[in-house]
């Protein structure tokens, strides 16, 4: 009989001739061994960004919201694009550990640990906004339904409450995910450390693993349950925040193509920063073996998906406004394209609807620094994006005679780039003491872990061995 | 989009080139090292230093602490029940002309001013000036002793000096004065020239009525007051007249009240006044016309003349006219005025602007007169009190006596014409030739420290005083308080300086008034007491004829009136801070002008055609820094920000004075421009062929509204009376947008309703209880001229803070209700529409939808209630309220404006204790005055025993429509069909502001009507 099929080797997943000790090794040589100067360089500069933060922050609790550059039109200014802006990118993380599980996606093992912190810290950054940019952040509290005396409950139908519940959900399950993830890896840096506080604290972070079947049985399970936990948060997190303009009655926030255009968007902009900070990182720590240029093709291809489907939405904001014969719609797009903020709008454009167009071209898809000043082009669109939503639409809506210009304050400024000291802050700890790759997950997806079509001497794949490895040790259950 | 979004060059106005510019100077702003803040006197933080503020230099001692005096009642006074006000009548004075007030007094300190109902100057309402006088009065900044050569003395000590000083009856003494209508004032003025021999008594206004009455007697042989009665007129023609603005004219509330009274429409079958205005400046008047034609200030004479003379071929009285012929002869108005003014004989008005010349008064009074319109619509009063000649003139012939020291004695009544007087007098030099000068007035001001006393004057709600009105209707001025700073009133110093012995004001008025009383005088000055009015009386009317000269006079000046075709600069009262002495008042400071919005500044003001032969631009969206022109006069220059106001006359530049003030105050002082160098004798209204140059600077100005255009949507609908009878549901939705009203149909398909529907039931159902009120609002455009007595009547009610210059050009004004300023048309000659708009009170409130923490929420009896203790300050109400009225506390203003300073408590007590005080980071708007609401609400539950706790209808106004003098505010429960806002509400012009959303708002809009002259359209 013969085929008419025929095997393609897929390209392997992680590059060069590793084992599984030689993986083990490269990741974990990180955490144990000692601090890199470069290191101390980064996290002292992260540290001044987190301090100018602190201060932006201080400075606005004891003088209050005036100090940006809000106005009588435009409530919201840098803090709400900032939120929205790290939410978005803070999607990445949890989309490629939970949705690419489910659907078996092996690559996603390279950059998942990476991005899923990625996300923890993005959102933390993005948590922040919506406490301070309240006018009397020492009653935050209340827009949590905690009984009281008074029986004042907050109001269920506000987009704001439904973004607290959404993102403080959304942070508490991937933080749920990562750390179970963690688990393992933990406990191979708890053997392999050699100082005692590290193997103490690695320790307790292990939670007692030992490696048993029964550890990984429900490992697995608990890993299995958060990813379809995760899963539909993915796509309600930015939902959500969507709502926050949707259900509102602003030209240019009511629509109801802002779910999935927003969803679309914040995949979009956060694949673009795991880029951004994977090229980095694998250049640094010699990962190029794992997350290498097939993964970067993978993720531009992504990129370029949503960043089309992002840029349709922009089209269809123009369609809508001119179908709906609704004058403040039209006048609201119109005002985007010629209007006060046009810079604004083409830079948009520029950055989200040309710049993922380069994509479609191979050879830039798989070339390191193209893809690198083109996830940082993208995140920079993301960002107007949200400028032009937030600011653009509440400056020039229904009554021209309120319409008033939006200009950010140095406190603004300060407070976005002391964001980035806390993003990086985290994440320059997460590099030095955490596995950044999911080691236990890449060596599911090395030819090695094929129980069935692992050719021993090519170290390949071989589909055309049937015959199960035998491995010479005895089996212990 | 509309014509306008494509016309790019002035209408989108804006200045992206400049934003990188504009954004470093933001951030420059941030740092304090840049110290531009800390040099700026009206930035936020000097300013809310300023206000709170006390004098350092003021002495403590003679500092009474009326808050210490005035709270605790040991001793409880008898009709004073604590929380609860107490109202009494009084008046205030403005210039010579009385407005009747009435004076909300919590516990002993009055706190709000409202019009008196009995007046008839003011029939309930006030101006702006009249709303302001409450935080005059609680000025820290006002001066608060006696100085004697700048050195702190006292009033005994300045009694002792006046009997010394005045026993010599003979030296040349000059009395300058502002314009006062009191009779005991006046007597003591008489008195005073009849004991000393060589004695004179000048009556200086920086803008009076000395040209007027100058053209009365040109024309009619007696200097007459005139009085326009415009509700009766059907025509009325205005030159360069501002008369709705409380700056030009002396009775701008009644005359607003009786020219909206003469256009006020109920159906299409109603008629109205005509109105055409010619002018230079747009004016709120001249944007109230049917037909406005902009022309320069020096061109009103021709077109006056070549009026004049195409009547008096039709008219007896103008034959010294006939036969001028000027550029204006041929001018297409010409014909079409004259054939209205003939049809309408004793039935229209013209009138001319105060500041022209006394020939045009008397050409106008003349065409007046030869129309048959005197006696009839327009009247001519003898007012006693007035100086029997000009007193423009004898204060160039003092400022000569001074300069060769014929002068001994200059005595100062309030006036303060070292800063107001013409430039070319030099008058504060011309002051130092004289032996002794004496200064009573409000403030330590410019000539107060050229005077050997200055004297710091009682405020008029703190002394006794008396007075009438513009029509001669006399009222008592009643303090309303202890003088805050033991200040004397005019009567109380000029007793002194003809006594040389202190008396009180109270004797001094009783006095007075007893010749108005043959018998029981008691009960008669009880009445006017109460009443706030001794009784309608007039000034005698006087029954005019031509005077024998005047065919020779007119004849003289009538030729050569040919207008120069340079630039001209026009110099005008502003309309805010007036000649300056409100110049150091928050309230009216932060009140955006009229037709340009600007706060805090005066501007100089030109056509978009001018600024563009001047190579100035328009400042564009949220573009706070505007270009400097340099302004030259005779080889005087003064340096100010240029304005393009559309619809002003090319080749003609406004100005404003009353700004640029040193030492005044901490408001007052380096804020704004002072304009006065360029004023001088031969240019009291306009200079000609003056130059402006473009100097490259630029200066930051706080404009309210940076977009003037409606851009094709129908918020502000108008149309002409024809319009309106053609199809009298023009008002409407569809009729706008020549569309249905979204969801309509298909909710009558659905329910039979034809209220939209609403996806969200549960509200749409919401059930109001049947024993509440349900309050609603609606707004008739076509009474409203845009005066902006609404916003301050409603600071001084609600205890709206200033918040200062630099807040309010960052876009961050708290008025609860703004008043929108649209233009409609082409760029150089467009009409202005007037908007008021205040919290619409939704019944579906896009604002509570979104609130997280339910602060805002509806009422039983209707209204949109924001909680302040509950709003945390997320601003999410604030960006979903399409009608974008609500206003948030950036930083702490409220605190800041009534803490700060070594004495707070003085400012403190303008503060209306029934409305909460914002604390920083919440949110605040329109409540409908619900502290008023409530309190009738309560009244009224207790007169009927419980039965109703709903007011009737007009016990409860709202203060925005208590104030207005256009009546253009009605205010009422929805749940009466006899009250009169259903009875608007059902009108067919009523309509909401974009009601297509379905917010469902309680307030609404009647829309206006223009009567233009097809001819002229």
């Amino acid at each position: 009989m013969s085929t008419d099929y025929q095997y393609v080797p897929e390209p392997k997943l992680v590059k060069g001739d590793h084992t599984f000790g030689s993986i083990t090794d490269l990741i974990a040589k990180t955490p144990l061994s000692p601090t890199p100067k470069l290191w101390y360089l980064a996290f002292g500069l992260a540290n001044i960004l987190l301090i100018v933060l602190l201060g932006a922050i201080g400075y606005l609790i004891w003088d209050g919201t005036g100090i940006w550059g809000l106005n009588n039109p435009a409530g919201w200014g840098w803090a709400i694009i900032n939120f929205v802006w790290w939410v978005g990118i803070g999607h990445a993380g949890t989309l490629i550990s939970a949705i690419l599980f489910l659907f078996r996606q092996g690559w996603r093992t390279a950059i998942n640990r990476f991005a899923e912190a990625m996300t923890i810290f993005a959102v933390m950054c993005a948590g922040i906004f919506p406490a301070i940019h309240v006018g009397r952040i020492w009653v935050i509290y209340w827009v949590f339904p905690i009984p009281n005396q008074m029986a004042a409950w907050p109001n269920f139908s506000s987009p704001l409450l439904w973004d607290v519940f959404a993102v403080s959900t959304y942070f508490t399950v991937s933080l749920l995910f990562w750390y179970v993830g963690l688990i393992p890896d933990l406990a191979t840096l708890r053997d392999k450390a050699k100082s005692k506080v590290a193997k103490i604290s690695y320790g307790i972070a292990a939670l007692g693993w030992t490696g048993s079947f029964r550890n990984w049985w429900n490992y697995e399970k608990a890993y299995m349950i958060l990813a379809g936990l995760a899963t539909p948060l993915v796509l309600s997190v930015h939902t959500i925040v969507s709502f926050d303009f949707a259900v509102s009655v602003i030209p240019g926030w009511h629509s109801t193509i802002f779910p999935p255009y927003f969803v679309a968007g914040a995949i979009y902009s956060g694949f673009a920063m795991v880029l951004t900070l994977m090229l980095i990182a694998r250049k640094i720590y010699g990962l190029e073996d794992i997350m290498n240029i097939d993964i970067m093709e993978k993720m531009n291809l992504v990129m370029m998906i949503t960043g089309n489907l992002v840029a349709f939405a922009y089209l269809m904001e123009g369609f809508v406004a001119w179908y709906s014969g609704y004058i403040y719609e039209q006048g609201i797009f119109w005002l985007y394209v010629v209007g006060p903020y046009a810079w604004g709008f083409w830079i948009l454009m520029f950055c989200n609807v040309v710049t993922p167009q380069f994509l479609w071209f191979k050879n830039i898809r798989r070339n390191v620094a193209i893809t690198f000043v083109i996830s940082i082009i993208v995140n920079i669109g993301m960002w107007f994006e949200r400028f032009m939503i937030s600011v653009a639409s509440l400056s020039t809506d229904f009554m021209p005679s309120a319409w008033d210009y939006y200009s950010p304050s140095f406190w603004d400024i300060a407070t976005y780039i002391g964001t980035f000291g806390l993003f990086f802050t985290f994440f320059l700890l997460f590099l030095r003491f955490l596995p950044m790759v999911a080691i236990a997950e890449v060596k599911g997806v090395m030819p090695q872990a094929d129980p069935h079509n692992y050719d021993g001497e090519t170290n390949e794949f071989d589909p055309s061995k049937t015959e199960p490895v035998v491995v010479q040790q005895e089996q212990t259950v | 989009m509309s014509e306008e979004v494509k016309n790019p060059n002035y209408w989108k106005s804006l200045g992206e080139l400049a934003r990188n510019e504009e954004y470093e100077k933001f951030v420059e702003r941030e740092f304090p090292e840049n110290a531009t803040e800390l040099n700026d006197e009206v930035s936020r933080r000097s300013f809310l230093r300023v206000m709170g503020a006390s004098i350092a230099l003021a002495g403590f001692a003679a500092c009474r602490r009326p808050v210490q005096k005035i709270l605790p009642y040991s001793d409880m006074p008898e009709e004073v029940t604590p929380g609860k006000p107490l109202f009494y009548a009084s008046a205030m004075p403005f210039q010579d002309a009385l407005t009747g007030i009435v004076v909300e007094n919590h516990e002993g300190r009055p706190t709000k001013i409202e019009g008196n109902e009995l007046h008839p100057a003011s029939r309930g309402n006030t101006s702006i000036f009249g709303q302001a006088a409450i935080l005059n009065m609680y000025d820290p900044d006002r001066s608060r002793y006696v100085r004697k050569d700048g050195e702190r003395s006292s009033v005994n000590a300045f009694t002792d000096f006046c009997g010394d000083h005045f026993s010599d009856t003979a030296q040349n003494i000059a009395f300058v004065s502002e314009a006062n209508s009191s009779p005991t004032y006046n007597r003591l003025k008489d008195q005073a020239l009849a004991r000393f021999s060589n004695a004179r008594w000048i009556t200086y206004e920086p803008f009076g009525e000395d040209n007027a009455l100058e053209g009365t007697n040109i024309a009619f042989g007696q200097r007459l007051r005139t009085f326009n009665q415009f509700d009766s007129a059907d025509v009325i023609v205005a030159f360069d007249d501002d008369f709705l603005n409380p700056a030009a004219a002396k009775n701008s509330e009644e005359n607003t009240r009786r020219f909206t009274d003469g256009r006020h429409i109920e159906s299409p079958e109603d008629g109205m006044s005509r109105f055409y205005a010619i002018e230079s400046t747009f004016s709120i008047t001249g944007s109230n016309a049917d037909n406005r034609l902009r022309i320069k200030s020096s061109d009103i004479e021709p077109f006056i003349y070549a009026l004049a003379a195409e009547l008096s071929d039709s008219v007896s009285g103008l034959s010294a006219f006939s036969g001028i012929s000027n550029k204006y002869s041929d001018h297409e108005w010409i014909p079409v005025l004259a054939e209205e003014l003939l049809e309408n004989r004793e039935n229209s008005i013209l009138t001319v602007g105060r500041e022209h010349k006394p020939s045009l008064h008397a050409a106008v009074a003349a065409m007046n007169l030869a129309l048959g319109n005197a006696g009839q619509t327009v009247s001519y009063h003898q007012v006693p009190h007035l100086d029997e000649n000009n007193s423009r003139e004898a204060l160039v012939n003092l400022t000569e006596d001074l300069n060769a020291g014929r002068i001994d004695t200059v005595v100062l009544v309030g006036t303060n014409p070292a800063f107001t007087a013409p430039a070319d007098l030099n008058f504060a030099d011309a002051l130092s030739g004289a032996g002794q000068v004496i200064h009573l007035s409000d403030y330590y001001d410019e000539t107060s420290s050229l005077a050997q006393w200055h004297l710091n004057r009682a405020h008029f709600l703190e002394a006794w005083g008396d007075g009438s009105s513009y029509t001669g209707t006399r009222s008592v001025i009643q303090p309303q308080i202890e003088p805050l700073y033991s200040g004397i009133s005019e009567i109380e110093f000029l007793n002194t300086i003809l006594t040389g012995e202190q008396r009180d004001g109270y004797e001094l008025v009783r006095e007075t008034w007893q010749s108005y009383y043959t018998s029981d005088f008691e009960s008669g000055w009880k009445q006017a007491l109460h009443d706030g009015v001794a009784a309608e009386e007039e000034f005698p009317t006087v029954s005019v004829t031509l005077s024998d000269n005047f065919s020779s006079a007119a004849g003289d000046f009538a030729t050569g009136s040919e207008a120069s075709e340079g630039m001209e600069l026009v110099i005008r009262p502003d309309s805010t801070v007036f000649d300056g002495r409100f110049a150091n008042n928050g309230w009216l400071q932060e009140l955006p002008k009229p037709m340009t919005k600007i706060t805090w500044d005066n501007v100089a003001l030109m056509s978009k055609k001018t600024a563009d032969q001047l190579d100035v631009t328009a400042a564009g969206l949220g573009e706070a820094e505007v270009e400097v022109v340099a302004i030259t006069v005779d080889g005087t220059t003064v340096e100010m920000p240029a304005w393009v106001q559309p619809g002003h006359a090319d080749n003609s530049i406004t100005i404003t004075v009353g700004y640029g003030r040193e030492g005044i105050g901490r408001v007052a002082n380096k804020t704004g421009v002072d304009t006065y160098p360029l004023r001088t004798t031969s240019n009291m209204l306009y200079a000609s062929d003056i130059s402006v140059e473009k100097t490259g600077k630029t200066y930051e100005i706080a404009c309210t509204q940076d977009h003037n255009t409606m851009e094709g949507r129908s918020l502000l609908r108008h149309a002409t009376l024809q319009e309106y009878r053609d199809d009298p549901n023009f008002s409407s939705y569809e009729s706008s947008y020549n569309a249905e009203m979204p969801g309509v149909a298909y909710a009558e398909e659905t329910t039979g309703d034809s209220d939209p529907l609403s996806i969200f039931d549960a509200i749409d159902e919401q059930e109001y209880p049947a024993d509440e009120p349900q309050w609603g609002m609606s707004i008739d455009l076509n009474a409203c001229t845009g005066c902006g007595v609404c916003t301050i009547a409603c600071t001084a009610e609600n205890n709206i803070p200033v918040i200062g210059k630099r807040e309010v050009s960052r876009g961050r004004e708290m008025h609860w209700i703004r008043n929108d300023r649209y233009f409609d048309g082409d760029v150089n000659n467009p009409k202005a529409l007037h908007q008021p708009v205040p919290c619409m009170h939704c019944e579906l409130a896009p604002c509570e939808q979104v609130c997280p923490v339910a602060a805002t929420t509806h009422s039983d009896d209707g209204m949109n209630q924001m909680t302040y203790n509950r709003c945390i300050g997320t601003r999410y109400c604030a960006n979903n309220c399409p009608y974008k009225v609500r206003r948030f506390n950036f930083f702490n203003y409220t605190k800041e404006f009534l803490t700060e300073g070594d004495d707070p408590e003085i400012v403190q007590m303008a503060m209306n204790p029934e409305v909460t005080i914002r604390f920083r980071g919440v949110m605040e708007k329109c409540t409908y005055c619900v502290q008023r609401v409530n309190r009738a609400k309560i009244e009224t539950k207790i007169e009927t025993d419980g039965e109703t706790k709903k007011p009737a209808d007009g016990s409860v106004e709202t203060a925005c429509q208590q104030a207005c003098p256009a009546d253009a505010i009605y205010f009422g429960d929805l749940t009466d069909p006899e009250s009169e806002v259903v009875k608007t509400k059902k009108n067919n012009r009523n309509y909401l502001l974009l009601e297509e959303l379905n917010t469902r708002p309680r307030t609404s809009y009647l829309s206006k009507i223009r009567n233009p002259n097809p001819k002229l359209a």
